[in-house]
């Protein structure tokens, strides 16, 4: 067992993380998925009713969610694509793993790694257990040296089930936090940065007030500590009055050489915040959310959601390619494999790419 | 944060009443009253039945002279929200300018069953005016149909308006005091609700989800949604906070928009809360106040069982 955090996986590993509520899943998803994309990797999502919550957190991490969409280094595998796999033979399963990859490298992209929400194989819908599926991916991780992140969170596993994959996997990641009661989870982000994610209201308020005390104290003590406290909101959906109340008063009892920061505030926070004085405190500062977290390219509608679900699910149905022959033959359901094999000819993914944007720049910090 | 109240006594809330001897009495003084503090050159705001208002502009014109928003609908008679927005719309009157005066009539449509809502209007009126530098004139008749009417004026007011001149009112008394024991009514009753919740502390996002779910199908636009969850919440935190740990809320989606009430078991310290902005440094009581300014009303009674929240809000 290993300390490592989810975006420091690198090629050949292949490990389990059970997330202790839905804030930390979406930060682990997010995690690994964001590391693979600053390596220059090619990056899958298989989705099963997650991915959007997936995107926002991105979003809200500020990768520039979009933008790899559309040059396909960031890829989400649709819901049926995910449970077919797990309705074929573990072979076909293989072979469409193989293709994932091979057609990765093939195109350009340093690695490959893939996770997702893949709770419909843990009842074995083809009778053959998950850990047989597990098993072939790690054989695939090993021969391929690409890298899996394996999420076992309690909303989709039973226990039975989430210690029975745990057992399988030689690598658990943890990624404790400072304070997760599964509506509100914090994150220690450096010695006087915090993250909040999910909701802050009457059940967890005095988590709040202990929570900048105590890392106003652990500025106060080092010397060379920055004088900002920093909270980022980005991922903050409710803030109650009486929260908004506090940080305000929190603020107020600053010694005068600190300032309380709340980065990437949502708007609907922020309109509490308003109403409770945080113009008028002038140790607070209060930075809005540089695009709202709301608006994201949805793989299923939107003026966009046609293009980037071809992308995501990369269907070959229409015309030639190599989608009849080799690997992709066998592949297990639907469109999902085919999509990828067709990722091994370089001219039929600039057919899939209609614009001409940069493709292979690795992701960097902060959207357009 | 340490803020004092500058707002000298003198600039403060003056409320009067005058009383008249019938509808057309009420009419004509409140025409002579137009009339002076308009010469005068003051701001005036009036709240009087609809042939007064007509009688009032026909005789000063526009100029100068606002209406108040009418209290929310015949039914729905809610002394506490009608103060509450009163002393909004008042509020951005007073900011640009010296002061102003109100003019408020009795209308007897606004009775309900026995004139309880004018108690509570004047009442309310004396918390959330307070700090406003407003000379606040209502005229009540002297024999009205219920007594109730005629006792709340002679109680509310702390001063008496006869011949032009204020005197000081003996019977006057603070608002606690008229309201206590007082069982204020309850709104008109409704059908059964579309949603009914128990819940505690640790089930507040679910309450918080039912309202989200709900807003948009009633035509609410994302960002108002987002209020009315922020003021349903703070009503519902309210009750589990002070009240009993446990608490039920009711849903109601209407044409008219959300309908919500909130039951506890606990009792209020405080008969009219939300109607003033806390002062700063007071953690507590600013989640109703905001809730009172989100929302088209916010009704708060009490009874044996416990305290009572409703709460209406438009798209």
């Amino acid at each position: 067992m290993s300390v490592r955090a989810a975006e420091d996986l690198a090629s050949g590993d292949h490990a389990c993380a059970v997330p202790v509520s839905d804030e930390q899943l979406w930060e682990l998803t997010a995690q690994f998925l964001s590391g693979g994309l600053r390596r220059n990797e090619k990056v899958v999502y298989f989705d099963d009713g997650t991915s959007e919550r997936v995107l926002e957190r991105l979003t809200e991490d500020r990768v520039p969610v979009a933008a790899t969409l559309r040059s396909g280094q960031l890829q989400v595998v649709p819901a049926d694509v995910t449970r077919g796999a797990f309705r074929s033979p573990v072979a076909d399963v293989r072979a469409l793993l193989h293709s994932y990859v091979d057609g990765s490298v093939a195109q350009g992209w340093s690695g490959f790694r893939m996770t997702g929400q893949m709770s419909y194989g843990a009842d074995a819908p083809a009778g053959i257990p998950m850990t047989t599926y597990d098993a072939a991916l790690d054989d695939v991780v090993r021969e391929r040296r690409f890298a899996a992140l394996c999420l076992y969170d309690h909303g989709h596993y039973s226990q039975d089930q989430i210690e029975r994959m745990r057992a399988a996997h030689r690598e658990e990641l943890s990624a404790p936090a400072a304070y997760d009661d599964g509506l509100l989870r914090i994150t220690q982000t450096g010695v006087t940065a915090v993250r909040l994610a999910g909701e802050a209201d009457h059940s967890n308020r005095p988590v709040i007030h202990k929570l900048i005390t105590d890392t106003l104290d652990r500025a106060l003590r080092s010397a060379d500590a920055p004088t900002d406290i920093e909270l980022n909101l980005a991922s903050l959906r409710f803030l109650d009055v009486a929260g908004a109340v506090a940080l305000v008063h929190a603020a107020e009892e600053f010694p005068s050489s600190h300032r309380l920061v709340l980065g990437d505030v949502r708007p609907a926070v922020q309109r509490v915040l308003d109403r409770c004085g945080a113009p008028f405190a002038t140790q607070l500062v209060v930075r809005e959310a540089r695009q709202p977290p709301t608006r994201l390219p949805e793989p299923a509608d939107g003026p966009h959601g046609a293009r980037e679900r071809r992308l995501a699910a990369a269907d070959p149905a229409p015309g030639p390619g190599p989608g009849g022959t080799g690997p992709h033959g066998a592949g297990p359901h639907g469109a999902g494999p085919h999509g990828a094999g067709r990722d091994d000819t370089p001219e039929d993914r600039s057919a899939d790419v209609p614009d001409d944007g940069p493709r292979r720049e690795p992701a960097t910090e902060g959207a357009p | 944060m340490k803020v004092e109240s500058r707002v000298p006594a003198h600039t403060r809330l003056r409320h009067a009443v005058e009383f008249h001897d019938g509808p057309a009495d009420q009419l004509a003084r409140a025409v002579a009253f137009a009339r002076a503090t308009v010469r005068r050159g003051e701001q005036l705001a009036v709240a009087v039945p609809p042939l007064v208002e007509k009688a009032v502009f026909d005789a000063v014109g526009h100029a100068g002279v606002v209406a108040l928003t009418a209290p929310y609908g015949a039914s729905g008679g809610s002394g506490q929200t009608t103060a509450a927005s009163w002393a909004r719309e008042l509020r951005s009157l007073v900011q640009s300018d010296a002061g102003a005066t109100v003019l408020c009539g009795h209308d007897p449509a606004h009775d309900g069953v026995d004139g309880g809502y004018w108690t509570e209007l004047d009442a309310a009126l004396n918390v959330s005016l307070a700090d406003l530098p407003v000379e606040l004139v209502c005229l009540y008749p002297a024999w009205p149909l219920h007594l109730e009417v005629l006792e709340g004026a002679r109680a509310n007011h702390p001063y008496v308006r006869a011949e032009g001149a204020l005197t000081a009112n003996p019977e006057h008394r603070c608002p606690l005091e008229v309201l206590r024991g007082r069982e204020r009514a309850a709104p008109l009753v409704l059908g059964p609700p579309d949603v009914t919740y128990r819940y505690n502390s640790w089930q507040l996002h679910e309450v918080r989800r039912m309202v989200a779910r709900l807003a948009p199908a009633l035509g609410f636009d994302p960002v108002r949604s987002e209020d009315l969850v922020l003021a349903v919440n703070e009503i519902a935190t309210n009750a589990v906070e002070h009240g009993a740990p446990q608490a039920e809320i009711q849903l109601w989606a209407t044409a008219g928009g959300l309908v919500c009430e909130v039951h506890d078991t606990g009792e209020l310290d405080e008969p009219l809360p939300g109607l003033t902005a806390p002062h700063p440094a007071e953690p507590r009581g600013r989640g109703v106040w905001i809730a009172r300014q989100l929302c088209d009303l916010l009704h708060v009674w009490q009874d044996p069982g416990g305290t009572h929240v409703r709460l209406h809000a438009t798209p």
